[in-house]
C-alpha cells in the first residue's frame, strides 16, 4: 500500500546512529491540569501528607525502573539518580510544603509554582547545558504532580499499535524511555534537544537510532504513521513510499552489519576497486572520538579542530592542558597520523577567552592565522604543545585560512621560536611537517608559490565554496546554490592539486564534499588520494570506494571540462555512477552526514 | 556555632553538571553540619542539587563551601578531596 501523496522529511541533529522503520507512537504527554484550591484549616496536614505520598511514590516508582535497567545503561542510571535527588530537593519539598501551610492552598497548586519558579531560575543561566536542566526539574515535578492527581503515569504501548515501534514526543525523560524496555521502542524523535540531550545519550547507550531536534514532529507525525528513522544522517520521513521503506531497511541493515564488521572490517585498507590505496582519515574536534574514529576504520586524523580547547572560556588554555590533550589522541590513533589544526577562531566561531571585537563580516575578519599573528603568545603556546605532542606519534600541524606565503612564512618562524623555547627549557622535539589549509580563493591563486614552501595542503571545501562561490553558508536564501560540483569548484580543486603535485606535496581534502557520495568520483578523478571525513561516515565511504574505479573516474572528470553548470555536472555524475550507489544514496539522499562528530560525547 | 570555608577550583572538563552536583550533594548529606555553596556571591544549600546546579559552575570555577556544625571539619575534608577527585568525572 502505497500513500500517492509524497513522503515528507523532518530534518534534526542526528543523534545515535542506525536506521529504523516502524509505526509512529506520538506520546501526547500533556502537562497535568492543575486548579487552585483554598484550603480549610484542617486539611492543611493532610494535604502536606498527601505531598509527602506522591514524592514516595514518585520515588518508589524511579527506584523501581533503576532497577529494571540493564547493566550496560549506567548513563541511565546516573541520570535516574539525579532525579531522585531533585524529588527530595530542599528547594523542592520545603518551598511547596511551605506554600500550603502559609497560603492555603493545595498541594498540585504549590507545586506547581514552586517547579515554575526554579525553572525560572535555571532560564537566567548563561550556559546551555545549565538552562537545559530545567527539563529536569519539570520532568521531576510532573511525576509527582501525575502521582497528586491520580492520572496514569507510565508511558504504555497502545494496544491497537502491532509491531515494532517508534516513539515521537516532544522531549522524553529518562525515566520514560527506560520504562519502555527496548524490546517495544526502535527507534526515537523528538521536537527538541541536541546530541547532548537525555533522549540522546539514553538512545546510544541502547542502540537505537535517534533523531532528536525534529522541529514539529508531535505536531506532524500522526499516530500509526510509518516512519524511516535515519540516524546517521538525522532524517526522518513520514509515510516513506514502498522503495523508501525497502531501502531504509537495506540502510539500517547494512549498518547493523557495518558495526558488526568493523573489528574485522578496520583493518582493511580504504581503496578504489581497481586498488588504488586511499588515505580515508576523520575529522574530530573532541579528544574522545580518536576512539569513535579507530572502531570506524579511519587511517588516522586527517583535522583535529583545537578551537573546541578555547571555547566558553575566560582564559585561553594553557600548553600543558593542550599538551595533554594532544598527547591523547597522538597516543590514541600511534601509529596512524595526526593533523593538528591551529586554532581555527573568530568569523563565526564564538570565543570567549580571546576577547574579539563584533564585526560587521566575520568570515572576512580577524580569523584562523591572522588572529594567531596578533596573539602571538597564545599563538606559540599552542605551537609548543603541538610540537611535544609530536613525541608521541606521527603528527603534522596545519594552519588554517592562510591566503598569501607571508603568513606561511610568518607561521613557519613562529613554529621555529616555539621550538627554540622549547630547546631552552631542555625539550627536544621532532621534525613535524608545517602545512596549510587551502581554503580561499587567494591561495588557490597563489597555490604553486605556498607547495613550494609547505609540506602538504588540505582543502577545506566548506569555507572554499563560501569565498570562492560568495554563498553566506549560514544565510537560507543563498544557502542552496552552494552546489560543490560547481564548474568554478571543480577548477579550483583541479588548481591545487596540480599545484600539489609539482611539487610533490600530498594533497588532502578535508571538508564536507569528501562524505558526499556524489562528489567522491569527482575527487578520485581529479587526483584526491587521501580524504578526512566525520568518524561515523567512514565506513559508507570506505564501502563506496571499493565500488570505484579510479580510471573510470579519471575518464569521468575528463568529460566534465566541457560542461558549464553545476546541473550539468551533476547530471552527468549521477548518470555515471548513480546505478553504483543507488541503495546508499536511496534512504537520505547525498546530504553528507553532519554533526556526528558528537555521537559518543561521553557525558550529560 | 562556629563556620569554616574552604576554596576550591572546578577542575572537571564539564564543571559542576548533574553527575558530580549529585556526588557533592550525597556527600554533604552524609553529614549533620548545614553545608553552603558559594559562586560569586550566589549561595546555595549545599544540600540541594537543583541549588548546586543553579550556581552554574563550569570548569575553572572558584567555589567556596562554608560548614556549619558538629562535623564541619569532616564535612569540608570530604568536600575538598571529593573536588581535587573532579568530583568523580573521568576528566
Amino acid at each position: 500500500m502505497t500513500d500517492p501523496s509524497p513522503s515528507r522529511r523532518l530534518h534534526g541533529s542526528a543523534a545515535a546512529p542506525g536506521v529504523a522503520v516502524g509505526r509512529a507512537y506520538v506520546v501526547e504527554r500533556r502537562r497535568v491540569s492543575v486548579t487552585r484550591r483554598h484550603l480549610e484549616p484542617p486539611e492543611v496536614e493532610p494535604e502536606v501528607l498527601r505531598l509527602r505520598g506522591a514524592i514516595g511514590a514518585a520515588r518508589a516508582q524511579l527506584q523501581n525502573i533503576q532497577k529494571k535497567l540493564a547493566p550496560e545503561a549506567s548513563e541511565h542510571s546516573l541520570i535516574l539518580d539525579a532525579h531522585l535527588l531533585m524529588l527530595d530537593d530542599v528547594l523542592l519539598v520545603e518551598q511547596t510544603e511551605r506554600a500550603i501551610r502559609e497560603e492555603f492552598i493545595n498541594a498540585e497548586w504549590a507545586l506547581r509554582r514552586t517547579v515554575e519558579r526554579i525553572k525560572e531560575l535555571f532560564d537566567q543561566a548563561d550556559d546551555d547545558y545549565f538552562r537545559e536542566r530545567r527539563s529536569d526539574v519539570d520532568f521531576v515535578g510532573e511525576r509527582v504532580l501525575r502521582h497528586l492527581a491520580g492520572s496514569p503515569t507510565e508511558i504504555a504501548r497502545p494496544r491497537d499499535l502491532h509491531g515494532p515501534i517508534v516513539l515521537v514526543a516532544h522531549e522524553l525523560s529518562p525515566a520514560d524511555t527506560a520504562a519502555l524496555g527496548r524490546s517495544e521502542v526502535i527507534a526515537f524523535v523528538t521536537d527538541v534537544g541536541s546530541a547532548t540531550s537525555h533522549t540522546a545519550i539514553m538512545a546510544r547507550a541502547l542502540s537505537l537510532p535517534a533523531v532528536v531536534g525534529a522541529g514539529d514532529a508531535t505536531r506532524t507525525i500522526a499516530n500509526g504513521d510509518l516512519l524511516v528513522v535515519d540516524g546517521l544522517r538525522g532524517v526522518v520521513t513520514v509515510q516513506p513510499t514502498d522503495f523508501e521503506a525497502a531501502t531504509a531497511t537495506d540502510r539500517g541493515e547494512r549498518y547493523i552489519a557495518f558495526a558488526r564488521q568493523l573489528r574485522s572490517n578496520r583493518d582493511r585498507p580504504a581503496r578504489t576497486g581497481d586498488g588504488v590505496p586511499i588515505h580515508l582519515r576523520a575529522n574530530i574536534e573532541l579528544p574522545a572520538e580518536a576512539a569513535v574514529a579507530i572502531d570506524h576504520g579511519a587511517e588516522g586524523i586527517g583535522l583535529y579542530r583545537t578551537e573546541f580547547l578555547y571555547i566558553d572560556r575566560r582564559e585561553p588554555p594553557t600548553e600543558d592542558e593542550q599538551y595533554e590533550t594532544f598527547s591523547r589522541i597522538v597516543r590514541t590513533m600511534a601509529p596512524k597520523p595526526v593533523t593538528l589544526r591551529t586554532f581555527d577562531l573568530g568569523g563565526d566561531k564564538f570565543t570567549t577567552a580571546l576577547r574579539l571585537p563584533r564585526e560587521m563580516n566575520p568570515a572576512l575578519g580577524l580569523r584562523a592565522v591572522r588572529l594567531a599573528l596578533r596573539e602571538r603568545e597564545v599563538f606559540r603556546a599552542q605551537l609548543r604543545a603541538m610540537l611535544r605532542a609530536a613525541s608521541h606519534g606521527a603528527v603534522r600541524i596545519m594552519i588554517p585560512m592562510v591566503t598569501t606565503v607571508g603568513e606561511l612564512r610568518e607561521a613557519r618562524s613562529e613554529l621555529e621560536i616555539a621550538r627554540q623555547e622549547l630547546h631552552f627549557r631542555g625539550v627536544e622535539v621532532p621534525e613535524v611537517p608545517l602545512g596549510i589549509m587551502v581554503e580561499t580563493p587567494a591561495a588557490v591563486f597563489v597555490a604553486e608559490h605556498l607547495a613550494a614552501e609547505c609540506a602538504f595542503f588540505s582543502v577545506g571545501t566548506n569555507d572554499l565554496m563560501q569565498y570562492a562561490l560568495a554563498i553566506d553558508r549560514g544565510n537560507e536564501h543563498v544557502a542552496h546554490l552552494a552546489r560543490s560540483l560547481d564548474p568554478a569548484i571543480l577548477r579550483a580543486l583541479s588548481a591545487v592539486i596540480g599545484a600539489g603535485r609539482r611539487a610533490k606535496i600530498p594533497v588532502a581534502l578535508c571538508g564536507a564534499m569528501a562524505a558526499e557520495l556524489m562528489a567522491l568520483p569527482v575527487l578520485l578523478g581529479l587526483g584526491f588520494h587521501e580524504l578526512s571525513v566525520e568518524p561515523t561516515a567512514v565506513p559508507e565511504i570506505k564501502e563506496a570506494l571499493g565500488r570505484l574505479s579510479y580510471r573510470d573516474c579519471e575518464a569521468l572528470v575528463d568529460r566534465l571540462w566541457g560542461l558549464t553548470t553545476a546541473a550539468e555536472v551533476e547530471d552527468a555524475v549521477h548518470q555515471s555512477v548513480g546505478a553504483l550507489f543507488s541503495d546508499l544514496l536511496a534512504a537520505g539522499g547525498a546530504t553528507p552526514v553532519t554533526e556526528t562528530g558528537t555521537f559518543l560525547l561521553p557525558d550529560l | 556555632m562556629e563556620t569554616i570555608e574552604a576554596t576550591f577550583e572546578v577542575i572537571n572538563e564539564l564543571g559542576l553538571h548533574a553527575r558530580p552536583v549529585s556526588r557533592l550533594v550525597q556527600t554533604a548529606a552524609r553529614f549533620k553540619s548545614e553545608v553552603q555553596v558559594e559562586r560569586e556571591g550566589q549561595v546555595a544549600n549545599g544540600k540541594s542539587v537543583m541549588g548546586v546546579l543553579m550556581l552554574c559552575c563550569p570548569k575553572g570555577s572558584t567555589i567556596t563551601v562554608r560548614a556549619t556544625g558538629p562535623d564541619a571539619q569532616a564535612a569540608l575534608e570530604a568536600i575538598g578531596e571529593l573536588a581535587r577527585q573532579r568530583f568523580g568525572d573521568p576528566r
